[in-house]
């Protein structure tokens, strides 16, 4: 239904486009009927647009304001729509409205880097203990994990938990495989599995880099019929909302190798005094409260059927 | 020999291949484009039809078209579900090239037509009282605009090689395929290497200028007359 | 060749021509005040223009075997040079040798075959667009006031040229100019225009020196006026 709304809207647009660049623009007059439609789609369209918006910027009347939480994260946690649901909770609660910019973890770790955001939210525990050796940020805490799936046709490769043997026979029989190559924290850990597994995709002519988000990279591997590791929140999105349904199949799941831990780094305020780690304190704190943590964990279950990321503040991971 | 010393500049983007890609796509886009824009910018000046006005305007609201639009509609169209998709043309050069001279056509057709309505009328009356026939005075139309036409080409080029979110769409990025310098540098910056993406940059302004000025080379011997 | 019941509507202005007869291998002159028509005719003999209705007949003239020049001619972007051979080269004819050299020393332009012809004066330009009619040996050319704007001695040059060729090639002329000294020093017919009409018709001398239609004498007169008055001027 959304979609032919969408539709319709969008060929309304393109209409009046054409007519208003052929003489005037006195299109008031309008039946009824079609302003209803055009109401309707473009308040779909307005949600739809805040849902992809990589930056929030609600604001609303409860609670007194603060200021704004500049964050760094990857596309991974904006792209499942986990910020969209926590940002006006977060809001409520502390009074501070969060606004982020979703890159790939590296460019996220260089924005934090720069002194540009207050806190980051990304998915790399070697270079986040790096980014904080560095005296970059204060201290890092684990927030929650995801785990990666190996997505592809059902054919050759069968579903197993078995990480080694899926690779093997990428790499063997030279499936072809779309990786990220963007350096990105997904991307970063596809290279450790075929490291760990002592394999090298790069003999593989199949093997493509799109150096692309995760979305993109998904959208190619459909369209190549290729394998690719992905995050199983992004693949869950996609798989239910893309106008052009994914044909991928999950092959791949389960494997130790394949968890994905997030960790939360405030920007160290001895180095950018003009960071706000109050702000970024009071998100940290609040993300890893017990309360949080089990919104985290029902996050997505009643939309796609599982949860998209398991919470586990407080442990060492 | 000279992959190997660029590619030990940059980081592991596949700069080399991003550059041969980024020349061979832009060079046959533009010529596609030149040949179709010059076509359609004369016949549209020459010929009068109903609808003229509108297919001008339309003309007009294309050579400002977002390229990422155009890359949509292309990717929509190659993809293997889509009516095309049977022809392959998704994330190949092919691809690529199909979403520039879409984009690209409308920009030289338009100039041509522009100036091909200032001159054609005149140059058309002279070929007359010369008795011309027709294939020589639409020759002597070429002749007498080709610095207008130059400049549409020019255009075209510059907006072919400086494109970054249709050869994104329509390519892939895919590394050693369908990246262009553009795209990798959109890659660089993703990745926090601002430094490379600039000198990239930097390289693909060098390049056009080069190939700017071996352009004026050739264009030099009947420049002499051009002092009015 | 013979122009019947030819006639055009430009805006406010109309052309009705009933019967014209311009006979070959003659050098006609054509008269008359500004906007009466007589441009008008010439681009709708050469083609440029198509008729309302009526009819040119050209008594088997080939269209490529016109020409005609105007005030303010159409030079290609290109040398002096290129532009006097163009009509030659698309016929596929080699000037010949010394020829166009001549023409430009005649009338006061050698050595400028390399300069670019948009960078000449306006009346060298003429100069440019004159030598280049002159060149290919067209049966009709029309002279649209080409000679306005040129030195008395080049006006001189090019009057005797036409009548050269003329004597030699027996080709038709069409001359229009405001100087009626000018028309009546070579033309051997004079056609006068009032108001997008043909009013008067005839050899030269019997036309300029005694026309009985009254637009005619009103038209000379003013014409001679104005001439003798710069002629006294001059002389004082």
């Amino acid at each position: 239904m959304k979609k032919r709304v969408l539709g319709i809207l969008l060929g309304t647009v393109l209409a009046f486009g054409m007519l208003s660049g052929c003489g005037g623009s006195n299109e008031t007059e309008e039946q009824p009927a079609a302003e209803e439609t055009a109401e309707e789609a473009t308040e779909e369209a307005a949600d739809t647009e805040e849902a992809e918006d990589t930056q929030q910027t609600e604001t609303t009347e409860e609670g007194e304001e603060k200021g704004q939480l500049m964050m760094a994260t990857t596309t991974s946690t904006a792209d499942t729509g986990l910020l969209d649901y926590l940002a006006p909770i977060f809001l409520e609660d502390t009074g501070y409205e969060l606004l982020w910019d979703a890159v790939g973890t590296g460019e996220a770790l260089k924005m934090g880097e720069n002194g540009d955001v207050d806190v980051v939210l990304v998915h790399a525990k070697a270079s986040e203990e790096e980014f904080v050796a560095n005296g970059y940020g204060v201290e890092r805490f684990p927030v929650m994990y995801n785990d990666f799936i190996v997505v592809g046709p059902s054919e050759p490769i069968a579903a197993t938990e078995d990480i080694q043997a899926v690779f093997s026979q990428i790499l063997e029989e030279q499936l072809p495989f779309v990786s990220r190559g963007d350096d990105s924290g997904t991307d970063k850990k596809e290279k450790q599995i075929w490291e760990a597994l002592s394999l090298d995709p790069t003999g593989n002519p199949n093997y493509l880099e799109s150096g692309q988000g995760m979305g993109a990279t998904l959208t190619m591997s459909d369209e190549k019929q290729a394998y690719c590791l992905t995050d199983r929140g992004t693949y869950l999105k996609m798989k239910k909302d893309a106008d052009v349904a994914l044909n991928l199949d999950i092959v791949c799941e389960g494997d130790s190798n394949l968890l994905n831990q997030y960790g939360v780094i405030a920007v160290n305020p001895e180095k950018y005094p003009e960071v706000d780690n109050e702000a970024a304190n009071a998100f940290i704190e609040w993300i890893c409260s017990d309360e949080i943590q089990k919104l985290i964990g029902e996050y997505g279950v009643e939309e796609y059927g599982e949860a998209l990321f398991v919470p586990n503040a407080g442990t060492d991971a | 020999m000279l992959k190997t010393i660029i590619n030990e500049i940059f980081s592991d983007v596949g700069v080399y291949d991003a550059i041969r890609v980024t020349f061979q796509m832009a060079l046959t886009s533009t010529f596609i484009s030149t040949v179709l824009g010059i076509i359609s910018g004369l016949a549209l000046e020459r010929f009068s039809f109903p609808g003229k006005r509108l297919v001008i305007r339309i003309n007009r609201t294309l050579m400002g078209v977002p390229p990422v639009v155009v890359g949509l509609i292309v990717y929509m169209l190659t993809m293997r579900r889509g009516p095309l998709g049977s022809l392959e043309l998704l994330f190949t050069v092919k691809g690529m090239i199909l979403a520039q001279t879409i984009i690209i056509t409308p920009i030289i057709c338009g100039m041509v037509y522009t100036y091909g309505n200032k001159t054609a009328p005149e140059v058309r009356t002279f070929a007359k009282t010369m008795g011309a026939g027709r294939l020589q005075t639409n020759l002597l139309i070429l002749k007498e605009m080709k610095h207008e036409i130059y400049f549409a080409i020019v255009s075209g080029f510059g907006r072919s090689i400086s494109e970054v979110g249709a050869v994104m769409l329509v390519g892939g990025n895919i590394k050693g395929h369908t990246r262009t310098m553009t795209t990798a540098i959109s890659l660089l910056k993703s990745q926090g290497i601002f430094t490379e993406g600039l000198t990239l940059g930097v390289l693909l302004l060098i390049m056009a200028f080069l190939l700017q000025c071996l352009a004026d080379f050739f264009r030099k011997e009947s420049k002499e007359y051009e002092n009015y | 060749m013979k122009i019947i019941d030819l006639k055009k509507e430009i805006g406010q202005f109309h052309l009705q021509v009933d019967y014209l007869e311009l006979e070959e291998g003659c050098i006609h002159g054509f008269i008359g005040g500004n906007g009466s028509g007589k441009t008008t005719l010439l681009k709708l003999i050469m083609g440029i223009l198509s008729p309302d209705s009526g009819s040119i007949d050209y008594n088997g003239l080939n269209m490529k075997e016109i020409t005609m020049t105007s005030q303010r001619p159409y030079l290609l972007h290109d040398s002096v040079y290129e532009n006097i051979i163009y009509p030659l080269k698309i016929r596929g004819i080699r000037p010949e040798p010394g020829e166009i050299a001549e023409y430009l020393e005649n009338c006061g332009m050698e050595g400028k075959e390399r300069q670019a012809a948009r960078s000449l004066s306006s009346g060298e330009q003429q100069k440019v667009s004159m030598i280049r009619a002159l060149c290919f040996h067209p049966r009709l050319i029309m002279i649209d006031e080409t000679l306005s704007n040129l030195d008395p001695d080049s006006v001189d040059f090019f009057e005797k040229q036409i009548l050269k060729i003329q004597e030699r090639e027996k080709n038709t002329w069409i001359l229009i100019s405001h100087r009626l000294s000018e028309i009546a020093r070579i033309c051997d017919r004079v056609h006068v225009f009032h108001k997008g009409k043909v009013v008067e018709s005839g050899p030269a001398g019997e036309v300029l020196f005694h026309s009985e239609v009254p637009e005619v004498q009103r038209f000379l007169k003013g014409e001679l006026l104005i001439e003798k008055e710069v002629d006294r001027r001059r002389i004082r």
